[in-house]
């Protein structure tokens, strides 16, 4: 019986194939975020394409973050949707080695809009010389303080490391612990870390850290660790900090207890939630420490790839060039609070975070996308393991770097 | 005479007959279930719009592979090899599934697993479908014996082993305790087991959150002998201790501690439930013996009790090691490792490297994974010995 339906069915399909061409163009879209805002500012997006190509049927997969990260490995290869978000950097290296993620360096080249209005990040977006994806967010990092702490201790805005130093000694004169962190899931200490070895050392001898090509042990490094444990001493964080996750860290920074936060710009809708008002929170650029050192900022983004093995590859270049157009990007990060990639792109005026977000990123001489997305996964986590194993022992360093670069030598 | 022949012959026409079918069955489930593709009848067809047809896929092919079966198993008991030798074939009718299960869930992926052990692998593959990893032959292994983590994996598992083993005398302590027969004694006696009964993610958490130096019932506690409520400089209520409470799983000191400690709780519970089914069976007539003999106290424990609960201890300490040897949920739940993975034991390891955060080392981890396995051999080793001899003995 089930052969005959079988027989039938093959002998329909068939007469379909020859009568008709693929009739509908369905365009599969995977996204990754069901948070409120996010989720609203990407179905806005897809209206838009919608509304400006109503013959594409466009079917949407959202997911949480966490369970996307798990399932991309398995729909690359199995069932491929046409659009997939991912992150850039070394976070799309194992795809892109694997052949996983289609090349679409042409469409770079070919689409005005892309190949004028993206420089900044398009480095970000390269791998073995050509593009992989087309990014449709990214925010700033920065040091979020408490307003009213600094104005009621008399403290202005640390430019310098000096200044930093010695507003944290005010601080902790007053009782005020001076940053607040939580280092339980590891990656808040990179953060740390990254902007340090930033401001040491400059984006090159960073990029070349994460990239491999530079040891732990390097004597440019142990500076950025020196200048660390400087911090340690003098900007200490709160105690507890590696029981707690960097929402549970914002109970003391809202409480008063500690005056700055060093974080990405998703923390305000955290801050706000805890009942700080606009007023009493604002953000300054992380201190210069190495005098003269071309300014590099932590800028992570967030983007979408066509799978290799999607079906409607057509749609889906049409779908990335849409999305990377200025206005759908302005509108997007209105929406989630966020920065447009797209030079060309408004910023919403009205966010005193965006807007300060806007001027660091856009005049700084190099864009990170955070260690964990810059190393390599393995490396990454051997190293934000030796970054909380620093900020608990100090005295341990010799070890910790010694191990770090046993990792980089089998990572790479 | 003549009515019996005609009988048997029929009967053989009807068992050629239902082979026969049975074969039809059995040769179309099989084409089925290899042909099978839903999603190509909805691509060529337009039945629906694109959908995700794996699932209706595999039910086709599943059911296809069960009507296989079911065929294959009429054809089989209707041939006369069968029926010359039922005795021999029977059981292993019955026990096909069962073994299938086994091979395919159990044997087979340990053998790919000390196989991924020599490769270099992140667990993905490329676009047609192959493998995407390299052999490296024993350098995960080299690896490994250069990791500090791997040693302190190692050692943690040690201390949750032995430590571990503190449940089969607490057990004991309370079972003893609760053998008594006064009022509601069935109500202290679901009270005491009441933790095993809780998930383990259940009992990390609140053990993370007693023990958590902000808020915890330790903290509290602490915060009664050392701590007093200040106003900070935003005029809000603070706390400022003369000593700081112990952050019990923020400090690799202690972490791994707080963590068995957790972990003792539920295996307590299940250690003394065991040790009063135990006690139901301890022979009244012997004890009376030792009395007469004048032994009481410790001495009747030791030598009147505790043999004749020997088959309890047995099991006590086998489901404990195991337990020690598993123990990841509480791992996972209040420390994910940290910090900078001072409380991993072995199986958290393999976790972590493997499928953890995209760190994406299967190879690496198959090895830690392989290295778990042979521990676990050696004991598992000596407890199928045991088991042997118990037989072999005939008790």
């Amino acid at each position: 019986m089930l052969k005959s339906i079988a027989k039938l069915a093959s002998l329909a399909g068939a007469l379909a194939l020859i009568t008709s061409v693929a009739t509908a163009r369905d365009l599969v879209i995977n996204f990754d975020d069901l948070n409120p805002g996010p989720k609203k500012g990407f179905d806005d997006a897809v209206e838009a394409f919608r509304a400006a190509y109503p013959d594409i049927n466009v079917i949407v997969n959202n997911t949480d973050r966490e369970a996307h990260k798990t399932a991309i490995r398995n729909f690359l290869t199995n069932d491929a949707p046409d659009v997939t978000s991912w992150y850039p950097g070394n976070r799309m290296a194992p795809f892109v080695d694997a052949g996983l993620f289609a090349d679409i360096s042409d469409l770079w080249a070919s689409d005005e809009n892309l190949s004028s209005n993206f420089e900044a990040i398009k480095p970000t977006m390269t791998r073995d010389g050509k593009q992989w994806g087309v990014p449709y967010s990214y925010y700033q990092w920065g040091v979020y303080y408490r307003k009213d702490i600094f104005d009621k201790l008399n403290l202005a805005e640390p430019k310098t490391w000096d200044e930093l130093l010695s507003a944290c000694d005010v601080m902790t004169e007053n009782g005020v612990t001076p940053f607040s962190i939580g280092t339980k899931f590891l990656w808040t200490a990179a953060g740390v870390f990254d902007y340090l070895n930033l401001r040491t050392n400059g984006y090159d001898v960073h990029n070349g850290l994460t990239a491999g090509e530079i040891k732990y042990t390097d004597d440019r490094i142990r500076a950025t660790f020196a200048n660390w444990a400087t911090m340690l001493e003098r900007c200490s964080f709160v105690k507890n900090h590696a029981t707690m996750s960097w929402q549970e860290a914002i109970a003391p920074f809202a409480n008063g207890d500690a005056a700055m936060y060093v974080m990405g710009n998703f923390a305000v809708d955290g801050f706000k939630n805890a009942d700080l008002t606009e007023d009493q929170i604002d953000f300054f650029q992380f201190p210069e420490i190495t005098p003269g050192l071309a300014r590099a900022e932590e800028a992570p983004a967030d983007a979408l790839f066509i799978p290799a093995k999607a079906k409607n590859k057509e749609d889906a270049r049409l779908f990335l060039s849409f999305v990377a157009q200025a206005d759908i990007q302005s509108q997007w990060n209105k929406t989630i609070g966020q920065l447009p990639p797209n030079s060309a792109a408004a910023i919403n005026e009205d966010d005193k975070f965006i807007v300060e977000g806007f001027a660091t990123v856009s005049t700084a001489a190099g864009l990170a996308q955070f260690f964990d997305r810059d190393a390599p996964a393995a490396m990454a986590k051997a190293g934000m393991e030796g970054f909380q194993k620093f900020m608990l022992e100090p005295g341990s360093l010799d070890e910790i770097l010694e191990n770090l670069d046993k990792v980089q030598a089998e990572v790479y | 005479m003549a009515s019996t022949a005609s009988l048997r012959a029929n009967r053989y026409q009807t068992a050629s007959t239902t082979v026969a079918l049975s074969a039809i069955v059995l040769i179309i489930a099989l084409i089925g279930m290899f042909t099978f593709d839903v999603s190509w009848m909805v691509d060529n067809l337009g039945f629906t719009k694109r959908v995700d047809a794996r699932v209706p896929s595999f039910f086709a092919r599943f059911s296809c592979l069960i009507i296989a079966l079911g065929a294959a198993f009429i054809c089989f008991t209707n041939t006369s090899l069968y029926k010359r030798n039922k005795l021999t074939y029977a059981p292993w009718i019955f026990l096909f599934i069962g073994t299938a299960f086994f091979l395919i869930y159990v044997i087979i992926p340990i053998f790919q697993s000390i196989s991924y052990s020599f490769t270099k692998w992140d667990g993905l593959y490329d676009i047609n479908g192959f493998w995407t990893g390299e052999w490296v032959g024993l350098r995960n292994y080299v690896q490994l014996l250069d990791d500090p983590n791997f040693y302190t994996s190692l050692w943690n598992n040690i201390l949750w082993l032995v430590l571990y083993m503190l449940a089969v005398p607490a057990g004991l302590g309370i079972a003893l305790f609760l053998n008594q027969t006064v009022g509601g004694i069935r109500i202290y006696k679901s009270l005491f087991f009441f933790p095993f009964v809780i998930s383990q993610v259940v009992v990390g958490l609140i053990f993370a959150w007693t023990y958590n130096p902000e808020f915890g019932l330790l903290s509290e506690v602490w915060g009664f002998f050392f701590c007093e409520q200040t106003t900070n400089i935003m005029g809000n209520l603070t706390t400022t201790c003369t000593v700081d409470p112990p952050s019990i799983l923020g400090d690799p000191k202690y972490a791994t501690y707080g963590i068995i400690a957790a972990g003792l709780w539920p295996q307590i519970a299940y250690c003394m439930i065991l040790y009063l089914t135990g006690l139901n069976n301890v022979s009244p007539d012997q004890i009376e013996a030792g009395r007469l003999d004048n032994a009481k106290g410790w001495k009747m424990l030791w030598h009147i009790i505790l043999p004749q609960l020997k088959p309890a201890t047995f099991i006590a300490v086998v489901v404990t090691v195991i337990g020690a040897l598993r123990s990841f949920d509480m791992v996972a739940t209040m420390t994910q490792g940290g910090p900078f993975g001072s409380t991993n034991v072995l199986a958290y390891y393999m976790f972590d490297q493997a499928v953890g955060e995209g760190v994406g080392r299967y190879g690496y981890g198959s090895a830690i994974a392989t290295v778990l396995f042979a521990i676990m051999l050696i004991y598992i080793s000596y407890f199928l010995w045991r088991m042997y001899q118990d037989e072999k003995e005939g008790n």
